[in-house]
């Protein structure tokens, strides 16, 4: 103790040093070195300890075995003073530390005996070590210190009383231990017994002893005469234990290692204390018998080998004499030979044990056990004579000995044949692993030393099983010997669960034999009984019988004893866990193909349960649907399965369930295009509504539309008898508000609507929808279900179209339908008629113009239906000229019904030429955008190409024809606006097309009004047709133009805009004319005089008289002469121009030629 | 026991060719290991079957090696001994005898049956003391070197799962009907104890 103070002092200074230095445990040990030589023991020791509480595990171990070397062999009186510190680390987290101070512990009580009282309490905690490893190394020191314990309980005072008590309680407690869980705990718990037994028990003359243990106290060194260790209390303790050892031997399921432990341990006792020689025989035997069941093959081998080991050994000691035809017995049928059994049998008569020892030693078997038995015949020496044991007396025969006896004699050829035949019933069908490897040919069949044999495992058997003479016998000889001796066998014999013999007979055996010494001793018994419950720890009398009572209800194993009923939640988690693990199992079943046995047992387990493991399974399948889909079919048929062995009460609520989950599930991942999505709905058995929902849902989402509606498809084609369901799901679809959507209804549509059987359902849907267009509202189904929309909502462009999507995309299929669309039309307000039209367009340019129904509508053009059929013929011909039936059908209307010019625009190019003329009035006289339009049509300039070839009138027949247009019937702006649309199409009124026009134009009488318009207009587009100007202006002149006043204005407002070219013609004009033109326009005269002036003479000349009087006249006397000039003019043209009709047309061309390669 | 690394002893009987392959591999994967021969003598194959090559324990591999070159280097070679001989006094000096080492182990692997019941009546003809339990575990292997180099595979994998353990004592039973399954040979198994 004085020396922790110096410790304390050191560590902190050299925790210090450790700081500073930063240094590491070698570097420290390193210094520690060169310093060594001059420290004392105890110096170092401290240094050591210092160390090792600073280091890593396995350096603490070598740290700390030196201090044990150095405190325990090296100065033995430093042992005291750093006890405390060692013990400490005992606490250590590691378990190899712990293991050390145990050993240190034992070490240090062999050295010091009395420090066992400072130490056992520490061994007793160790022995409750959380760690077997820990707990083992306990009971092995135990077993060292138990003697040792007893050892010091003589030396020393009485103040080791409670250590005693201590050392027992654990005594108690280790061989409680023989029933641990722990197969190596066992082990260690046998050999302590094993241990126990010997010391507890006395050594006779006739022990082998191993010579290290020469020393060891057992029972005869034990003083009669202590305060408080009793030697009958021992004695009857040490019995006890063997009677454990036996017991625990002959448990059916022992391991095969406790097996082996247990035998050796058996055959150690046998050498060492000959007097248990009987039971240990007889252990052997009953062993061999009844080998556990529970043993494999190779382990049957090992224990027999083991076996045959033990017997050999306990064969060898001299006191087996009276037991060597039983190991005969055994040893044969282990498989040895009669030879070698002979030689390891001790001779029981001098010579011939002289005679066996030669070739004992010169054969096979190595020297060591040759010495060994050498050792026993020495220890012999002393009692040469082995005289048998008193048990040869029926006192101690056991009941097997008794049963064989009795069942020897009865052992005729008869009686075994019959035995033979009813033993063959109860053969097993395969021989056990354990009899086929113990069996060896009978080599000595009917000798009689056979048929002893023979009796004696029957024996064994009819024991073992409670039945037999000798049992009988043993148990009334049992009553005696407890009558006799008080409680000593009471424990035994009260246990009725242990059938399988021995206890009572060995005891009643162990107490023969030692009988007399129990007896001599009995009075200490009783003085010292009271005394025992003074103790502050009376454990021996109480603990004592129940520790068999306790292992013996262990070895009789009830199923009710050790199991209860799971609770319900329990049952629930094991089911789960179990489901569980065959989800996950899912690769391993897979290699091994046996998958499909997998999907069908959980697709059964499952449906039996609750929705929890239902929804986890689809959970699981929905995780990986490709790779599981085969679950999931055989998930959904099972739930259908079940639905259908429920009828007619069964819900479909489970199947749906799963059903709803897995495609909805499946639409939740993204797009698959492995159609699982519609196998799963075209092979369960019954699409539920929720069902129907999520399909409906797959075909809303843009995405998945195809897929979808693809799947419904099927379904609609696949199911019959449901087919109007689906179909009316698809229908709904066709006006849906997502255009992706509604187009891919409406083509799945109309490729249904071939089918005959669908067509009348498709088309009522389309017809009522449409019908709808004549409420005044739309109805509230428009809005979707779910819209709680008033009624009252006007008709939008919206919701008309929603009304007729599927009917116009059937109408290009059945043409019949449109004079349903006619009288839905004529009834509708306005605003619909308008959306109408603009929606129809597409369709009936499908339906074409050669449609029947088409016709017919146009035919019979229902009244109210004018701007439909009107909208209907503008459609068709808006790219494509009129069809002649068409323009029949139209031009009928025209005439006999519906007198609306409008009407004939759409065919007009299909109208007769005259027909169009006739029409012209009319026509031109509408709307201005609408008269655009039918001048486009006739001119072709509309946005296709093709359609002019067909007009029934060329531009220039079209202007010519406007030109003639009755001014009565027509206003002269409403003909100048559409000459101007004429003249606005530059690229079909070309320079040529107008020159051809005038021409014609100017060769008319009476001259058009328009005429001189046109002319000036022609020239204002297109300048170069001065020239060609000029002669038609020199024609009109002889067409005494004057004469037309409108076109006489136009004239001279011509000339003016084109002079100076128009001088010549001027100069052509009769002077009265002349004369009137400088009246209009004064100005024009000085400079038409200057143009004269320029001339040559002879020009001049040529001019006559009365126009230069009119050039150089100042307006005064105009009127009187123009008749008389008449003729001047005409003759000038007949000088100067042809007058021949031909060659003025000829000239005209040239000059038109002339003007184009300009 | 993962603390302390298993200590091993490999046995057959002459300490030379399935022993030796063993306590190569073993020695190579960290394990303590020991080898031994129970045999009286050191045998080696010699020319005929009849007249093999008998050394004594004390005879060091290197000594082996120069007299069987000296008698017949062709031979020994092309049975291999030769190499196996050289391999072996790399790895120690000599054979050494089971029954003469008091060296305490925890495992103890023979491999032969014969061996084995040496190595049992050995270790329990020795006195008892420190109660120490040491497992003995027979695997078959056929004298050849073929067989020696599988039979040291198997023992390495045994041992290693031995070491890995928790707690050796009570799962050995399990592991070696496990390791009997799988390599489809019987195990012999014991406890002795020092």
């Amino acid at each position: 103790m004085h020396c922790s103070g110096v410790i304390l002092a050191h560590s902190s200074t050299e925790s210090s040093t450790l700081e500073t230095h930063g240094s590491v445990a070698s570097q420290f040990s390193s210094n520690e070195k060169d310093t060594a030589f001059d420290m004392t023991t105890s110096e170092k020791v401290v240094e050591l300890l210092n160390q090792a509480a600073l280091i890593s595990t396995e350096e603490k171990l070598i740290v700390l075995k030196q201090v044990q070397e150095l405190i325990i062999n090296k100065d033995p009186s430093l042992l005291d003073n750093f006890l405390d510190e060692i013990i400490a680390f005992q606490t250590d987290k590691s378990i190899e530390v712990r293991k050390f101070v145990i050993g240190f512990i034992e070490e240090a009580c062999k050295r010091d005996n009395e420090l066992l009282l400072r130490l056992i309490a520490n061994l007793n905690m160790l022995m409750r070590d959380e760690s077997v490893n820990v707990v083992k190394k306990a009971i092995l020191t135990l077993t060292q210190l138990y003697k040792v314990a007893l050892q010091v309980s003589f030396s020393v005072s009485d103040m080791q009383e409670p250590c005693w008590d201590m050392v027992t309680q654990m005594k108690e407690d280790v061989l409680a231990l023989l029933d641990s869980d722990n197969d190596g705990v066992r082990t260690h718990a046998i050999k302590f017994t094993e241990s126990l037994i010997i010391t507890l028990s006395p050594r006779t003359h006739d022990s082998d002893t191993p010579k290290k243990q020469e020393g060891d106290i057992s029972l005869d060194k034990i003083p009669k005469d202590h305060t408080y260790i009793r030697y009958d209390t021992l004695c009857e303790e040490g019995k006890l234990a063997l009677e454990q050892l036996l017991k625990f031997m002959v448990h059916p399921a022992i391991s095969s290692i406790n097996l082996t432990t247990a035998l050796g341990s058996l055959a150690t006792l046998a050498r060492q204390r000959p007097m248990f020689m009987s039971e240990v025989v007889q252990a052997y035997e009953t062993l061999h018998a009844n080998l556990p069941p529970t043993l494999a093959k190779s382990q049957v081998s090992s224990v027999r080998k083991n076996l045959k080991l033990h017997l050999v050994s306990v064969l060898k000691h001299p006191s087996s004499v009276d037991f060597q035809g039983q190991i005969s017995t055994l040893l044969l049928d282990l498989g040895m030979s009669q030879s070698e059994i002979t030689r390891c049998t001790p001779a029981t008569v001098q010579p011939r044990k002289r005679l066996h020892h030669e070739p004992y030693v010169e054969g096979k078997r190595i020297k060591m056990e040759a010495t060994l038995v050498e050792d026993d015949d020495d220890k012999e020496e002393p009692a040469p004579v082995v005289t048998p044991k008193p048990s040869s007396s029926a006192g101690t025969q056991s009941s097997i000995d008794l049963t064989a006896e009795f069942l020897l004699p009865l052992l005729n050829p008869e009686n075994v044949a019959n035995l033979v035949l009813i033993s063959m019933v109860y053969l097993p069908e395969v021989m056990p692993a354990s009899f086929q490897s113990t069996y060896t040919p009978v080599e000595s069949a009917g000798t009689d030393a056979q048929i002893k044999h023979l009796a004696r495992l029957m024996a064994t058997q009819m024991t073992a099983a409670g039945l037999g003479p000798g049992l009988e016998l043993c148990k009334a000889r049992d009553e005696e010997v407890k009558e006799e001796d008080g409680g000593a066998g009471e424990s035994s014999s009260k246990d009725p669960l242990i059938i399988r013999k021995l206890s009572a007979v060995s005891l009643g055996q162990a107490i023969s034999v030692v009988g007399a010494q129990l007896a001599a001793y009995k009075s200490p018994v009783t003085e010292e009984a009271p005394q025992i419950k003074k103790l502050p720890e009376p454990i021996l009398p109480t603990t004592q019988p129940k520790a068999p009572g306790a292992s013996g209800r262990k070895k009789v194993f009830k199923l009710a004893d050790v199991v209860q009923p799971f609770s319900e939640a329990q049952i629930e988690k094991l089911a789960n866990m179990a489901i569980k693990r065959i989800l996950q199992s899912e690769k391993a079943i897979a290699q091994s193909g046996k998958s499909h046995v997998r999907v069908k047992l959980l697709a059964r387990l499952v449906t039996q349960f609750e929705d929890g493991k239902k929804n986890y399974l689809l959970q699981f399948i929905l995780e990986d649907m490709r790779g599981r889909s085969e679950l999931a079919f055989s998930l959904l048929f099972h739930e259908y399965n079940e639905y259908l062995s429920q009828q007619p009460s069964g819900s479909l609520d489970s199947y749906e369930h799963c059903l709803f989950t897995l495609l909805s599930g499946l639409q939740e991942k993204p797009e698959q295009r492995d159609g699982l999505f519609t196998k799963l709905v075209l092979e369960a058995p019954v699409i539920t509504d929720s069902a129907l929902e999520v399909i409906q849902c797959y075909c809303e989402d843009e995405s998945r539309v195809y897929l979808g509606m693809s799947t419904l498809k099927e379904l609609i084609l696949k199911r019959p008898s449901r087919q109007y369901q689906y179909l009316n799901v698809l229908l709904n679809l066709s006006s849906h508000e997502k255009e992706k959507v509604r187009s891919t209804a409406l083509s799945f549509i109309k490729r249904m609507y071939e089918k005959e059987h669908l067509k009348d359902c498709i088309e009522k849907f389309a017809l009522t929808y449409m019908q709808f267009l004549v409420h005044p509202n739309p109805p509230s189904l428009l809005f979707g279900a779910g819209e709680d929309t008033e009624v009252a909502a006007p008709w939008t462009e919206e919701t008309v179209r929603q009304c007729l999507y599927l009917y116009l995309s059937l109408l290009p299929l059945n043409h019949r339908l449109v004079h349903e669309l006619a009288a839905v039309y004529t009834e509708a307000i306005a605003d619909i008629k308008r959306s109408v039209l603009r929606v129809i367009e597409q369709p009936i340019r499908g339906m074409g113009m050669s449609s029947p129904d088409l016709l017919l509508l146009v035919e019979d053009c229902p009244k109210g239906a004018e701007t439909l059929v009107t909208r209907c013929l503008h459609i068709l011909t808006d790219k494509v000229p009129p069809s002649p039936e068409l323009a029949e059908r139209v031009r009928d209307l025209y005439h006999k019904r519906v007198p609306d010019v409008r009407f004939l625009i759409p065919v007009i190019n299909g109208l007769e030429k005259n027909e169009v003329i006739q029409a012209l009035p009319k026509l031109i006289k509408l709307n201005p955008i609408v008269v655009k339009e039918v001048f486009n049509r006739l001119l072709g300039t509309q946005h296709s190409e093709g359609s002019s070839s067909m007009s029934p009138l060329t531009p220039g027949e079209l202007l010519i024809a406007l030109h003639n247009i009755d001014s009565s019937k027509c206003d002269m702006k409403s003909i100048i606006k559409a000459t101007n649309l004429c003249f606005g199409e530059k690229n079909v009124y070309t320079s040529e097309v107008l020159a051809v026009v005038m021409q014609q134009l100017m060769e008319q009488t009476p001259l058009p009004i328009l005429l001189m318009r046109t002319v000036i207009q022609s020239l204002s587009m297109y300048p170069r047709l001065a020239g060609f100007v000029m002669n038609i202006l020199a024609r009109l002149i002889l067409k005494q133009v004057w004469k037309y006043p409108k076109v006489w204005e136009g004239f001279v407002k011509c000339c003016q805009r084109t002079k100076p070219q128009s001088y010549n013609v001027l100069l052509q004009l009769p002077p009265p004319q002349l004369a009137s033109v400088f009246e209009r326009c004064p100005e024009m005269r000085e400079p038409l005089l200057q143009h004269v002036h320029s001339f040559t003479p002879h020009q001049q000349a040529l001019i006559p008289a009365s126009i230069m009087a009119v050039l150089e006249a100042n307006s005064r006397k105009p009127e009187p002469e123009p008749q008389a000039e008449l003729h001047h003019p005409e003759i000038i043209e007949e000088r100067e121009v042809c007058c021949d009709e031909t060659e003025v047309a000829t000239d005209l061309f040239f000059s038109f030629v002339m003007y184009i390669q300009v | 026991m993962p603390a302390h690394p298993l200590r091993v002893a490999v046995v057959c009987s002459s300490n030379q060719n399935r022993s030796m392959e063993a306590h190569n591999i073993l020695s190579k994967r960290g394990f303590d290991v020991r080898s031994f021969g129970t045999g009286t003598h050191v045998k080696l194959p010699g020319p005929a079957p009849d007249k093999p090559n008998i050394f004594d324990f004390k005879t060091t591999y290197e000594q082996m090696y120069n007299d069987l070159v000296r008698k017949d280097k062709e031979l020994y070679t092309q049975n291999g001994i030769l190499h196996m001989l050289d391999r072996n006094k790399r790895i120690k000096t000599r054979p050494e005898r089971f029954q003469s080492c008091k060296e305490q182990f925890d495992l103890v692997i023979t491999c032969e049956e014969r061996v084995y019941d040496q190595v049992l009546e050995d270790l329990n003809s020795r006195e008892q003391e420190s109660l120490q339990p040491v497992h003995v575990i027979n695997v078959d292997i056929q004298d050849n070197h073929e067989e020696a180099t599988l039979g040291a595979f198997l023992i390495c994998e045994l041992c290693q799962c031995i070491q890995h353990t928790d707690d050796m004592e009570n799962e050995m039973d399990e592991l070696l009907q496990e390791f009997e399954e799988k390599s489809h040979r019987p195990f012999l198994h014991t406890v002795c104890f020092y």
